[in-house]
């Protein structure tokens, strides 16, 4: 395991929408090659914390840091080139309807890293087979089954070649029988030594992938612990409760 | 106190010093006229032509006629318009638009002269200057040859309806001595014509010469004195105020044609050559007499084309354009476009193009033609930024995040992800949008540009035949739409196979 300086760093994070304080004092570090699997209740922030690391959400105060640069201070311009380095996967897969698997995949690459379409597409088509769609090229997002579209999106964040992965729910809109295939393509990606944050509901993905868990709610990252610890020993009475609904369950 | 004082009274100058402006123009006229060295004559000579405007609905005076394939403007004013052109060593140009528009266009500088059996009333002599009078007329009724033993003149027609062409001098002689008749005005005197053989008037007040011709050439109806009493000075050539070196020279031609009795010998027996010649051609050939016509008809589809798609065009860009600014987060180009498309949705666009030919006339002179195609533009543009932006707030937020998330920027955004699907969506709103700025680019008639609508108008008139060249009319704006609709669905299709 190679564990090096901090590629994310979150100082003092706060985010409110109108007058919910949805994110009360995020301290957070991801080091490089580490996987994050971020836990916990539903309306906890999880997903607002996802969202204000790569500025789709803005924060109301504090930092986040990206390769030692704030990302709260920069202008447009300056933080499109730095969500590049950034991948997103959303749990509603938003992929573009309008055009093809390959395009989809292609259009980031050509429009923003100006590859030519034939480096893009041999990019996209080696993608393709990574994530086991290689003869969906063609087809529209709208043939496709959601575990095939998710695994489409994961293609296309990495075709920008990023630095962290962000996982937004990956499998929450998924039937179950699909799950799986997911979670196989978020662990080769895991084991190949990239970044990932990851927002989840799957406790056994967690387990077995994540090397921390950072449990989080009411606005709080509660525990950041090894799984090992966090599923055997939980600290805090919050987390008790989660693991006890969530493991009966 | 006293900064606010100064504010104040720096804003009234500002505002007073914009009232006074046309009226210095004038005064300056005025000065320059008392000493009848004014430019108008010198400007024309320069030009080494006149302009002359008209509303050539109106024979024997002014009317079209299909000479050899080609419409021309004929009748006893143009030969007036001839005469002073001559006399003056320019050539005579002639502009047709709207009777009510003449004046306005003579006040803004669009046309030099306007003949057009205007009468010469005081309250119209304070806005222009009149010549003498080249021609005195009677005034007559024209009623349906039913009616010929219920009405003698307009004593019988009360509490009837009669027709007279908007801001002529018959309307107000109905409204003056005809108080218990309903008066009904209408642009066009074929309009009233058409609307008396269709039941909707009883009778249509007009000048004897027009009343002879009508009578003449249209079955089914009769000309009868009129019986109003008239104290009217005659048609006079209408010049701009202060032109008096114009309005000199004009007095002079028409002290020969009335030395010569031009009129009567040779201009009305020519203008009557002109109507006969017209008639007897088309009772040749009775079955196809629109067929006559085609060319008129051939020119407004082309000329309706023209405006329609240069203005769904720019209308589009500049839509776009609109719905990007109203969606934007900068608060003054929000600010600009939401005030934008709310005025210019909130008034007519009969105004808004009245007012770009005559109201920016006044600063910049811009074609009848040009100036249409600028409003429906401009008009269409705020139609199609709601339609665009509805399309653009139809696309889910998720789409705009995850191309943000890859790096893309936010134009890149709009045009790669957004705009596509936005557009798709909208497709069958944009037809309907783009269908109805082709039925609405007829306003343009208006001001003279010779679109289907002001063709059908000069068929009307120089067939006698009300019903139709609308026919016809009504088919062609249909075929056109229709055409437009097949061709929407057809990228519509083409959309919907990815």
């Amino acid at each position: 395991m190679t564990k090096k300086e901090p590629v994310i760093k979150v100082e003092h994070l706060k985010k409110l929408f109108g007058n919910n304080e949805v994110l009360k004092d995020i301290n957070a570090e991801v080091k490089d090659g580490q996987v994050i699997c971020l836990v916990g209740p539903s309306g906890a922030g999880k997903s607002t914390f996802l969202r204000c690391l790569n500025m789709l959400d803005q924060p109301t105060s504090g930092k986040v840091l990206f390769e030692n640069q704030d990302l709260t201070s920069l202008k447009e311009d300056q933080l499109d080139q730095l969500r590049e380095k950034m991948g997103m996967v959303f749990q509603q897969f938003n992929l573009f309807p309008h055009m093809n698997i390959i395009e989809n995949i292609k259009l980031a690459p050509m429009k923003v890293k100006n590859q030519s379409d034939e480096e893009a597409a041999a990019n996209a088509a080696e993608l393709l087979r990574q994530v086991g769609l290689e003869d969906k090229a063609e087809a529209f997002p709208a043939s496709l089954s959601g575990g095939q579209q998710q695994r489409v999106a994961i293609a296309r964040a990495l075709a920008m070649d990023p630095e962290v992965m962000l996982f937004d729910e990956p499998t929450s809109a998924l039937d179950p029988e699909m799950v799986g295939e997911v979670l196989k393509v978020m662990q080769d990606l895991a084991q190949r030594g990239m970044t990932m944050v990851v927002v989840t509901h799957e406790m056994g993905f967690a387990k077995s992938v994540a090397d921390e868990i950072w449990f989080m709610a009411d606005g709080y990252i509660q525990e950041k612990t090894s799984p090992q610890e966090f599923f055997t020993q939980p600290k805090t009475k919050r987390a008790q409760d989660f693991l006890a609904k969530v493991l009966e369950a | 106190m006293k900064k606010a004082w100064k504010w104040l009274e720096s804003l009234i100058a500002v505002l007073l010093l914009l009232t006074l402006m046309p009226q210095k123009a004038s005064a300056a006229d005025d000065a320059s006229a008392s000493k009848a060295t004014d430019h108008y004559l010198k400007k024309v000579k320069d030009k080494g032509e006149i302009v002359m405007g008209t509303s050539p609905d109106f024979p024997p005076y002014e009317f079209v006629q299909n000479i050899n394939g080609k419409s021309k403007i004929v009748g006893m004013d143009v030969e007036v318009g001839h005469k002073i052109a001559h006399d003056l060593g320019v050539k005579l140009v002639v502009k047709t638009m709207d009777f009510d528009s003449l004046l306005v266009a003579l006040e803004t500088g669009k046309i030099d002269m306007v003949i057009s059996g205007m009468t010469a009333t005081p309250k119209r002599a304070q806005s222009v200057d009149f010549s003498d009078a080249y021609y005195r007329s009677g005034q007559a009724l024209l009623i349906r040859k039913a009616d010929k033993d219920k009405y003698h003149d307009y004593r019988s027609l009360n509490g009837k309806t009669i027709g007279a062409q908007t801001g002529s001098l018959q309307a107000n002689l109905i409204k003056e001595q005809a108080k218990k008749a309903k008066l009904k005005t209408m642009d066009k005197t074929t309009d009233l014509v058409l609307a008396l053989k269709t039941n909707k008037f009883d009778a249509v007040a007009v000048d004897t010469a027009t009343s002879a011709a009508f009578a003449k050439n249209t079955d089914g109806i009769i000309a009868i004195p009129s019986g109003f009493k008239i104290t009217s000075d005659g048609s006079a050539v209408a010049f701009h105020k202060g032109a008096t070196s114009l309005v000199k020279a004009a007095n002079k031609s028409i002290a020969a044609i009335k030395k010569q009795d031009l009129i009567n010998q040779v201009y009305l027996p020519k203008a009557g050559k002109y109507l006969a010649g017209g008639k007897s051609k088309k009772e040749a050939k009775v079955s196809n007499s629109m067929w006559a016509y085609k060319d008129f008809f051939i020119a407004g589809v082309g000329y309706t084309l023209f405006i329609s798609a240069i203005s769904v065009v720019f209308g589009f860009l500049l839509g776009a354009i609109l719905a990007l600014m109203r969606l934007s987060h900068n608060q003054v180009a929000h600010t600009v476009a939401t005030a934008y498309i709310e005025f210019v949705r909130g008034t007519p666009l009969m105004v808004q193009l009245l007012f770009i030919y005559f109201g920016l006339g006044l600063i910049i002179n811009i074609p009848a033609m040009l100036s249409g195609i600028i409003a429906v533009s401009l008009n269409s543009a705020a139609y199609v930024a709601e339609v665009i932006r509805s399309g653009i707030n139809s696309i889910a937020v998720g789409q705009t995040e995850a191309s943000r998330s890859l790096g893309l920027s936010r134009f890149a955004t709009m045009r790669y992800v957004i705009m596509p699907q936005a557009m798709k969506n909208i497709w069958p709103a944009l037809g309907n949008e783009f269908v109805s700025l082709i039925k609405e680019s007829s306003i343009v008639s208006v001001i003279g540009v010779k679109d289907l609508i002001y063709q059908s108008r000069i068929v009307q008139a120089d067939t006698y035949r009300g019903v139709m060249p609308l026919v016809i009319t009504m088919i062609l704006y249909f075929i056109i739409t229709f055409g437009l609709s097949s061709l929407m669905k057809v990228f519509e299709r083409k959309m919907n196979h990815d």
